[in-house]
């Protein structure tokens, strides 16, 4: 009789048990396939005497990706080997590009650290020339011209970014998908076309010269979108009952959202301003074309020229000098601390939440 | 007995869904205002710069100054054109994407799927904070340390494929390159592609990742078959950004690329020859005349634009690709 079913066994995979403890055997071929392309490429690297970046892509890589394929295939059988392969590349390109970015934290942690030093936060930069040694002048008024300027433009834009958000998640506006994408696109406006144009409306036209309100305004839209988008977030994840019970115990809109929704959401809405001005401290070519930099302390916001440390660090890396260098490194070192400080606040002012966080997936 | 008239309610206020009271409308009349006030900034960028770079677009013609090349005051007439700082634009912009791309989706995978706890979240906030590192710091770096390094690269790549017209160089330097500065660009970009791709796989659903793995999927088709697909939308919508902001760049790219403005440099990447309509307008501002200052307006709005187009179609493949948020 013909055998209409085949009831023969399927091949069993040998990755069926996932949950199987890995034999010590797989271990040792893991391991080994993990260590023995590292070994090869140092020492062909040490006896060629080949450029690092030439023997890691050469040799290396392709030593490493067949050692993972086979450790795979050695564990797992056939379906094992593009797993490998994919964990291989995965952590080869995870691991050159954190070493990068670290490179990055490092080089300016190290080199600024050689420029920083008591004075270099409140002298300022009168009577430094760009070979000046480091003994003399400072950033002193490059951090109060930052500070005046990004302040001015956070006090203009908060109000204005939260008001934004409270339209998007609160009123039943028609608009608020135009607004939301609207502010999606302005997040990527080029940072040198926000100067430009506040020098189009302001200066060029003779309203003001350059000036250091010039120079917050051009930071508005460039932090708006930002605080908005933050503030958003913060607004939404304040739960539906909360509202719709004031609004329900008989509050009027604008109290409920005052008294019940915006407590709910402070610590959203800190982060929100945090992160907008981290958005906004490092950022020059707004600067250049608006404000003129100075080496007095200038407290006037409305006169005369001001220096920020992003344009402090501009202006001595443009002059080129070895000193000159080391004080740009000094004034990196600084708006790298201002940034990771305001960072730490907003990362502080998010997990001291004392509402739960809703889930954002309903 | 007589049928009882039906009860009828007499509401004691009107129901309405717009707000009634003096108050409410102040409150949802600041809120509007100041969400029209996007559609307001945005408008005046655009109008203000149009009517200052008017006389550029009017004395070189529309065509002539986007896609020619040279930019001489000292000519008479004088010659704006952006076309090769357009160009090195998409060339830098495109080389930082291409390198940046596999990093970042390398290292959200790592931080998702991989990593073990502690790790991943040490490692997100680091990616998080460098997402913040201001560009003119990330540019000191290059111009300083990276260009040096980058150039040593850059010569081993010409030496073993030079035979190739990408990677040719006749000037002997290997400095000040679109390859360097697309480099840089792509260290700024990696953590800003890297945190956006990482919230959409932190946020996809974990159910169909387990369903593929308990249909017997290994980790390398769930990631090609399930993952990928199901983020690509928020991937791209992230890479377009990078692109945005890469286009966008001013300050790093000035550093460490050298501005040739009358000659198109179209593909040979290792030469030390390149544009950029950032750092065009940042490098001409400082002793520009009245008639520079509109060209370089010009300039400005043509970044706008581009820019603009592509945050748009990012901003709609991420709204597409999160339907959740909405």
């Amino acid at each position: 009789m013909e055998k209409l079913i085949d009831l023969s066994p399927v091949e069993r995979p040998a990755n069926a048990q996932p949950w199987a403890k890995i034999q010590p055997r797989l271990k040792g071929v893991i391991a080994l396939s993990s260590v023995l392309p590292a070994v090869i490429a140092l020492a062909f690297l040490l006896i060629s005497g080949n450029e690092f970046m030439g023997v890691l892509f050469t040799v290396f890589l392709p030593l490493q990706i067949l050692a993972g394929g086979f450790a795979g295939f050695y564990g797992f059988g056939r379906r094992g080997i593009l797993d490998g392969l994919l964990l291989v590349v995965t952590y080869f390109f995870a691991t050159f590009v954190l070493v990068l970015l670290v490179s990055v934290l490092w080089s300016v942690i190290e080199n600024g650290g050689k420029a920083i030093s008591p004075h270099f936060f409140y002298q300022n930069n009168v009577y430094v020339d760009p070979t000046a040694p480091l003994e003399i002048g400072g950033v002193g008024h490059a951090i109060i011209g930052s500070f005046l300027i990004v302040g001015l433009a956070t006090v203009i834009t908060v109000p204005l970014g939260i008001a934004t958000a409270v339209y998007i998640t609160e009123t039943q506006g028609k608009s608020r998908g135009l607004i939301r994408s609207l502010l999606q696109a302005m997040s990527g406006l080029p940072s040198v076309v926000a100067g430009l144009f506040i020098y189009a409306l302001l200066i060029a036209s003779g309203i003001t010269q350059y000036a250091g309100f010039a120079g917050s305004l051009a930071l508005i839209p460039l932090m708006l979108p930002t605080v908005s988008r933050v503030a958003e977030e913060a607004l939404r994840l304040v739960p539906k009952e909360l509202r719709n019970g004031a609004l329900a115990l008989g509050a009027p809109a604008w109290r409920a959202f005052l008294q019940v929704t915006l407590p709910a959401a402070s610590s959203g809405i800190v982060t929100a301003v945090l992160l907008g001005v981290a958005r906004v401290i490092g950022e020059t070519a707004p600067l250049i074309l608006t404000t003129f930099s100075a080496n007095n302390t200038n407290l006037n916001i409305f006169e005369g020229g001001m220096s920020t440390l992003p344009t402090y660090l501009y202006n001595y890396v443009t002059m080129g000098f070895d000193t000159s260098l080391q004080r740009a490194w000094g004034a990196a070192l600084v708006i790298l601390i201002l940034v990771g400080v305001l960072f730490a606040a907003a990362r502080f002012a998010t997990r001291s939440t004392p509402a739960p966080k809703a889930k954002k997936r309903k | 007995m007589t049928a009882e008239a039906p009860y009828q309610a007499t509401p004691r206020r009107k129901l309405v869904v717009k707000p009634s009271t003096v108050p409410d409308k102040v409150f949802f009349g600041i809120a509007t205002a100041a969400a029209y006030s996007a559609i307001v900034i945005t408008s005046a960028i655009l109008i203000f710069l149009v009517l200052r770079a008017w006389p550029a677009f009017e004395s070189q013609g529309l065509l002539n100054f986007i896609f020619g090349s040279g930019w001489d005051t000292s000519l008479d007439p004088i010659v704006l054109h952006i076309g090769p700082m357009l160009w090195g634009s998409f060339l830098v912009a495109t080389i930082g994407v291409i390198f940046a791309v596999p990093m970042a989706i390398s290292i959200a995978y790592f931080i998702e799927f991989i990593a073990p706890k502690a790790l991943a979240k040490s490692a997100t906030i680091l990616v998080d904070l460098l997402a913040a590192i201001p560009s003119v710091v990330i540019g000191l770096w290059g111009v300083s340390l990276f260009s040096t390094v980058a150039a040593g690269w850059a010569q081993e790549l010409n030496s073993v494929l030079g035979w190739l017209p990408l990677f040719s160089n006749n000037a002997g330097n290997f400095l000040r390159s679109p390859f360097i500065a697309g480099l840089v660009v792509a260290v700024m970009i990696v953590p800003i592609i890297a945190s956006i791709t990482r919230e959409i796989f932190s946020q996809m659903d974990q159910e169909i990742i387990k369903a593929s793995l308990a249909l017997g999927g290994n980790r390398e088709s769930t990631f090609r078959k399930v993952i990928l697909p199901t983020a690509a939308g928020g991937v791209v919508g992230g890479v377009l950004l990078g692109l945005g902001r890469a286009l966008g760049e001013t300050v790093a790219i000035f550093f460490v690329l050298n501005l040739v403005y009358d000659d198109f440099n179209f593909y040979q990447i290792l030469e030390p020859k390149g544009g950029a309509v950032a750092s065009l307008i940042l490098a001409k501002f400082g002793e520009a005349t009245p008639a520079e200052i509109a060209g370089l307006m010009a300039a400005g709005v043509v970044l706008f634009v581009a820019t603009l187009i592509i945050n748009a179609i990012a901003s709609y493949i991420v709204a597409k690709a999160q339907p959740w948020r909405n």
